[in-house]
Formats: structure tokens, sequence, C-alpha cells
């Protein structure tokens, strides 16, 4: 992996490097932006916000519903047993493990969306530095078009306080 | 189908015990000797409750036998998780010992507290060793146990008769507590049945059910004491 | 007080990890002693047959449910307590979550245990899981404790991966930080975090999505644990009161667990400088609410007992208030109402020895309040031929004491392996949306910038 990289001390010369990142020309996907917590009060920390995440969990929850109903309405009918005189399904009972799978199945979803989205290793996004640990931020660009590596040396060392890495 | 059921008549109970005693020997309920049994482990499948009714001198002693009542609405069958407590298409509460894994729940469900827990392996009082029943299997430690209207007898009887292809007679079931009752306190029969003698106890005015109010539908008929001695 | 930030969090947090002393041994060696005799008495049950306990006919449930209830309701503070603070988005909250967090992961474990040691059969638990078997036959869905495998086993998830998911970005700073082995392991657990604005925004939907999710499946556990006496027509047991009760005495005794934890890890981790005076004030005051809501529950579910007058139900009740379980009763009313009323509730009192104190006290009357739930009405159902009371022997009172052990164990552990306190979460403090212009960072942080 080639990249070209600066550390920044704080959140606005960060946001500096990110705008005449953009002004040179790069979209917000090219730009690796890597910081020790979540930048929320700077422009960049909203970068890549929208997710599905709400809707995978719900579709996750309705997966689990529709297991668990399947679960207890195929074992309840497959070998019908009398408890108590109780229905052999008996609906306000079985709701309980309905809702228990329902947010299971959520849950799940959701973790298993986080863990394949965004955690995971993927390549043309392993740019790191152990810096960022300390504080510093990391603005940079992965894999740069041959040639454009001056003039990202140039742009990413002008903000003040930055270190211009390139590896 | 039938519907198994009991009468016991409470007039007629001298509270001797012989019901116990054989209930033991048929069912092959394991004695755990005086020491666990003074701490409250002991299995009786039916026991002969004693109650002592008003002040000194003028004091009546009653009996009441009491095993589990087959209940229709049985409170200890859906807590099991297993399956294990469940009901048969005769109205038995069945107890299946192999797929019990001992949550004990049933037994604290029960407001007769019919149900026993083997608290360990089976083992008697020599020489009760020696007269096992072979019908009945034994209980590992850590199920539940209870009576069973003696099911072994009751198929028993339904295949003998369907061997001889005719259809069962009534009081050709005895459980053992019926037969080694010397008194004829207690009654068993079908009450599916109307002409059965269980089914005319069970109409009968002096007939009560034990704690019919906790809505457990039971099967077994108490016959209340008719006279004042 | 402001509190520390940047590499000073780093430090601070990071120094257990990093640093072993003698007294961290020492720990491991007393709690894993402890914990390796509750194992053996267990080995030792199983072996020679339940009869080595107390329970008797008709007393079938004692010290092992009232432990599992006990613990259930412990767990109840951490992931329900932080899933509500999150979602509320109360500053205060980024220095407590994850301690509280994994008192309900370990809370949860042990107390699912209790089922299992309870049971006659123990090495047949497993047929309660819902798989396709040889004996054809299905667990039965319409009885309370599949419910409690089923409702468990999700909160038991869902907490673990509660507590999990902030601590990856924590993991990834140990993994910078370390050499060797250490950073392989950190690194493995990290999973590849690096901190990039997606990365951030996806673990907070996350949270978000499973603050949202846990908060009824906790309230929905406990409810499940109280089902598994109302579900049952024994005096006392068979009232509608019970899943609330229930609940609310799980937050109660919960808290209580967590303020305890709280001052232990202060004190022995030297965290003066995050757990401030403040955080044990705000959870006293809510220590506070649930005592009363606690004598509001008991309140009610006694005077309708009183006032239904059903021989039965008073049998046990009268066993209660003045009869065998008497002492018991009154030192669980002093221990969870009058004393928590007096600590926490006159300001001069709810201080950090105060709240420890009355959360002592607390978890005491909670166990004990458990424990006269099970036992009274078990001995004293409808035919009193068949009373009986319940004494517990050693085996059943080393078991349940071991596990507080376990506890322990599991939270020196814990806390020896992962910084007790979520770092990222304190950093983020400083760089909060500028969405209350007169309040600044700091305040937010310790918390009234919601006033």
């Amino acid at each position: 992996m080639r990249a070209v990289y600066g550390l920044y001390p704080n959140g606005d010369s960060a946001q500096q490097a990110v705008n005449r990142l953009r002004a040179a020309g790069l979209a917000d996907r090219e730009i690796t932006v890597i910081s020790a917590q979540p930048m929320e009060d700077c422009e960049f920390g909203e970068m890549d916000k929208a997710s599905w995440m709400w809707w995978i969990a719900c579709a996750g929850g309705l997966t689990g519903m529709s297991i668990a109903f399947g679960l207890s309405w195929v074992t309840a009918h497959s070998w019908p047993m009398n408890v108590g005189g109780l229905p052999t399904f008996a609906w306000w009972p079985n709701l309980i493990v309905i809702f228990e799978l329902t947010m299971l199945g959520s849950i799940l979803a959701t973790v298993g969306t986080l863990i394949v989205s965004a955690l995971l290793p993927r390549k043309g996004q392993t740019l790191y530095d152990p810096e960022v640990t300390d504080g510093q931020i990391l603005v940079g660009v992965e894999d740069p078009a041959e040639g454009s590596i001056p003039g990202l040396q140039a742009t990413l060392g002008a903000p003040p306080g930055a270190r211009v890495k390139t590896i | 189908m039938a519907r198994w059921g009991m009468a016991a008549d409470l007039d007629r109970c001298n509270g001797c015990g012989a019901c116990v005693v054989a209930c033991h020997s048929e069912n092959n309920i394991s004695t755990v000797g005086d020491e666990q049994a003074s701490r409250g482990r002991a299995k009786h499948w039916i026991r002969v409750e004693r109650y002592w009714e008003g002040d000194f001198p003028d004091v009546r002693l009653k009996f009441r036998p009491v095993m589990c009542q087959q209940c229709d609405n049985a409170p200890c069958e859906p807590v099991c998780p297993t399956y294990a407590s469940h009901h048969t298409e005769d109205g038995l509460n069945a107890q299946v010992y192999n797929r019990c894994i001992g949550t004990r729940y049933c037994a604290n469900a029960c407001p007769y507290n019919a149900r026993f827990f083997d608290f360990f392996n089976p083992s008697w009082d020599k020489p009760l060793q020696l007269q096992l029943n072979p019908d009945v299997s034994l209980r590992e430690v850590g199920v539940m146990e209870k009576c069973t209207f003696c099911v072994q007898r009751i198929r028993g009887a339904q295949l003998q008769a369907r061997t001889e292809d005719r259809a069962l007679r009534d009081g050709e079931i005895q459980p053992a507590c019926v037969q080694g009752c010397a008194a004829k306190a207690l009654v068993f029969g079908d009450l599916e049945d109307p002409e059965s003698h269980v089914s005319r106890l069970a109409r009968s005015p002096r007939g009560s059910k034990l704690l019919e109010d906790v809505g457990t539908q039971p099967a077994v008929t108490y016959l209340a004491r008719a006279t004042q001695v | 007080m402001t509190q520390p930030s940047g590499s000073k969090i780093n430090d601070d947090l990071l120094r257990p990890l990093f640093h072993t002393s003698w007294r961290f041994f020492l720990l491991v060696a007393v709690f894993g002693g402890i914990v390796a005799l509750g194992l053996s008495t267990w080995m030792w049950q199983a072996r020679n047959g339940y009869g080595i306990t107390g329970i008797k006919w008709p007393v079938y449930w004692g010290f092992y449910i009232t432990s599992f209830v006990f613990w259930i309701g412990i767990s109840h503070a951490g992931t329900l307590i932080s899933a509500i603070l999150r979602l509320v988005n109360a500053g205060w909250r980024r220095p407590v979550t994850r301690c509280a967090e994994a008192i309900t992961g370990f809370a949860l474990m042990i107390g699912a245990t209790f089922p299992i040691i309870h049971l006659g059969r123990p090495w047949l638990a497993f047929w309660l899981a819902p798989y396709p078997s040889d004996r054809l036959i299905w667990p039965n869905f319409r009885s309370p404790l599949v419910w409690d495998f089923f409702a468990i086993n999700t909160y038991l998830t869902g907490s673990l991966l509660f507590l999990f998911l902030p601590i990856i970005p924590d993991f990834a700073v140990v993994r910078d930080k370390s050499t060797g082995l250490r950073r392989k392991i950190y690194g493995a657990l990290a999973m590849g975090w690096r901190g990039t604005p997606k990365q951030w925004h996806r673990l907070e939907t996350a949270m978000q999505i499973m603050a949202v999710a846990i908060i009824p499946v906790a309230v929905s556990v406990h409810t499940i644990v109280s089902f598994d006496f109302s579900m049952a027509p024994v005096p006392t047991w068979n009232t509608t009161i019970f899943g609330p009760y229930f609940v609310a005495g799980a937050i109660f005794s919960g808290i209580a667990g967590l303020l305890i934890a709280m001052a232990l890890l202060r004190k022995f981790l030297r965290l003066e400088e995050y757990l401030l005076p403040l955080h044990f004030d705000n959870l006293g005051k809510l220590l506070l609410v649930m005592a009363l809501l606690w004598g509001y529950f008991v309140f009610n579910e006694r005077l309708v007992t009183y006032y239904g007058n059903e021989p039965a139900h008073m049998a046990v009740f009268w066993r209660t208030q003045s009869g065998t379980f008497a002492p018991l009763y009154w030192t669980m009313v002093t221990c969870n109402f009058v004393l928590p009323l007096i600590l926490l509730g006159i300001r001069r009192f709810r201080t950090i020895t105060g709240c420890v104190i009355a959360s002592i006290g607390i978890v005491i009357g909670m166990w004990l309040e458990r424990f006269l739930i099970i036992v009274p009405a078990l001995g004293h159902k409808y035919l009193p031929y068949s009373f009986g009371i319940y004494r517990p022997t050693p085996p059943e009172i080393i078991i349940a004491s071991a596990t507080f052990g376990a506890m322990c164990l599991l939270y020196v552990l814990f806390a020896k392996t992962v910084p007790i306190i979520s770092m990222w979460e304190l950093k983020a403090a400083d760089h909060l949306p500028a969405k209350h212009p007169h309040s600044t960072a700091k305040e937010q942080r310790l918390g009234d910038s919601h006033a």
C-alpha cells in the first residue's frame, strides 16, 4: 500500500486539511480521516453518516420473529401435547418466546452489520498510524494517483501543526 | 375413551395405612431410611392425612387419604419445560421419568403436594429389594415421581380385554391402594361410564373435591363422613 | 473538579493493564480458591445426589432459586441503566457505563448457572434448547422455564455484545500501546478498528439500536423470572403484581451492586478523578427513588393480600409478618426501606460512604426478599398436613456464597484486561456537537448540559 497522510494536533487543522484536499479535487470517499474519538464538533466528523443499520435491525427482528413463530407453531403441532388444558398453540405464552427471538434477531443483525460494514479490514482501507491513539488526527489519501504525491504532500502540509508522512 | 377417577369414602377410611404399604410395594417406591424420612425425603404416593377436630376431651380424629388427584386442569403440566409431565388421552397426569430433568417446578405448582423428588438413587431397607415389581420402572436420582393410578395395571387390563375381544368391566382395574383397602373406602373406575361404581359415588351428595376452589378439576371425589358418632 | 482528557486518560486507564502488582495475584488466588471450593461442592452434590442439600418435601426450591433470582436481579443495573442513560444522552454516564455493563454480563452468567445447579439432573440441562432430537420431542413453549431459557439467553447475548462493542476502540488503543503476544490478541479483538468517521457513526448507531432493543428485553427478563412464581397456584405467588414488583426490585438491587463496585474500583484502581462524588450522588438519588418504588410495591402486595383475606394466603402472610420468618422479614424492610431512606434521603449522608453502606444493606435485603417470596409460601401451601420448613445445609450455603467470589474474580480479571472506563467516550466529551452554545464541553461531561 502507498499513502500520503498528515497528522494534525486538533480538529481545526484537520478540518483545514480535509477542505484543502476537497479543493484539490478529491472526493470524500478518497479521503481517509482517523481519530481517537468521534469528532462531532467538526464538519469532517459528519462524513459517511448515512446507514441502513436501523432497517437491517428491523429486518433481523422480523427474521427472529418468524423463526420463533415457526418454531413454536411447528413444534407444538408436530406432536400435540395436552398440558393442563391449554390450547396446543397458546398465543399468550408463545408471544413471550416470539418477543425474545425478535429482539435477539435485531441485536444479532445490528452487530453483524457493524462488523461486516465497518470493522473487517478491506483492501484500500488499511491506512493507519498508532500516533492517533495519543490524540493526533490523521488525514490522508490511500493509493494516490501516480505523480500526485508531491502535490498532496504540499496540500497536507499547509495547515498549522501538520506533520506529513509518505509510505 | 375412558376418564379414570377415584372415590374415597371418608366414612369408611379408618386410617390403617394399608393403601400406603400396597402402593410402596406395587410401585417400587424406594424407602429412604428413617434419617432421610425425618428430613422430609419420604415418598408416599398416597398418604393418610390425619386431622384432629375439637378440644380435649371431645376430640375427633379424621383421616383423608391423599394421592395425585389426576386433575383435568393440572397446574403441574404446563410448567414442565420438557413435557415430562403431561396429560394422556384418558385423563391421567403422566410423568415420564426419562424426560424429567428435575426442575421440581411441577411439585411447587401442585396444590396437593402430591409429587415427590428422588434425592438419591433408589435403595430399599432389606429385604424389600427382593420384591420389586417388574412392571414398574425404577427412578434414577433427580427426577420427580408421583401416583400414576397404577397405570401399569390399567394398561395391563386394557390389553387383557383387547386380547379377549371384550369391553373392560367395571371394577376390573384395581390400583394397589384400592386392592389393599380392607374397608373398601377407595373405589376406582371410569367416570365416563355413568353406571360405574365410581361415577355413582362421584355424583353422591356427600361428594366433594379437594381444594375445588383452586380450579384444578381433580378426578378424585371425597365422600364426607355422614354420621355423627 | 474537572476530569482529565487526552493522553492522561490513556495513561491513567491503561495503568492496571500494563502494571501488575502482587495484590492482583492475591485477589485472583483468594477469589479463585472460593470459586474452586464452590465448584467442587457442586460436583459433590451432582455425584451424591441432591439429598445433601436442605431441600425437602414440600419446599423444593430454596437457596439456589433465591440466588438465581438475586443474581438476575443484580444484572439489571448495568445494561438497563447504561442503555437508558445512552438514549437520553446523559453526559455523566460516560465513566459509569462500562463498569455497569460488566456487572450485567457477569451477574447474568452467574445467575444463569443456578437453574443448572438446582436441576435434579444437571447433565440434561440442554434439553431446554429447541433442537430436533432423537427423543422426537421439543421443549414446551408454554412452560415459564422455557421462557426463562429464551429470555436469559437473549439478554445474555445482548448484554455481552452491548458490553463488547464500545470496548472495540479501546482494544485498538491497547493494541497500539503494546507489543508481542498482547498486541496480537488485542489486535484480533479490535477487529481492524481504525477510527474513521464511518466506523464511529456505525458504532454509535449500533449502540443506539442495541439500547433500544435491550431495554424491553431487560424488563421482560425479570418479568419472566417473576412468572416462574406467579404462574403457579401457590398462595401469595399467583398475583399480577409480581412482574413490575420484580423488575423494580431488580433495578433496585442492581444499582446497589453497581455503587459497591464503583466504590471499590475507585479506591483500588485510583480512579478518583473519573468516578466523582457526583456519580455517586446521581446514582444515590436513583437508588432512593427505587427504594420508594420498592416500598410502594411491597405495600400494595401486602395490603391486597390482607384485604383479600383468603385463609391460605393469610397463613403465609402471618408467617412472614409475625411468625417464623418475621425476623428475616423486618430485617428486609429495614435494609431495603428504612436504611436507604435515611442514608440517601438526607443530603448530608448521601456521600460515597453513605451510598455504599445503603447499597450493602440493599443487597442483603433484596437477597432476603427473594428468599421470603419463595420459602414461606412453598412450606405453607393449602393442606396443613403438608406444611414444612426449610433449612439450608452447608453445601448450599457454600455454593451460594461462592458465587460472590465468582463475581469478584470475573470483575478483577475484567479490570485487569480491559480499561474499566470507556476511554473513547471520555475523550469524545471534548468533541461534542456545538448544539448547546452556552455550555462548555467540561460542563457537558459533568452532566448538567440538559439542565
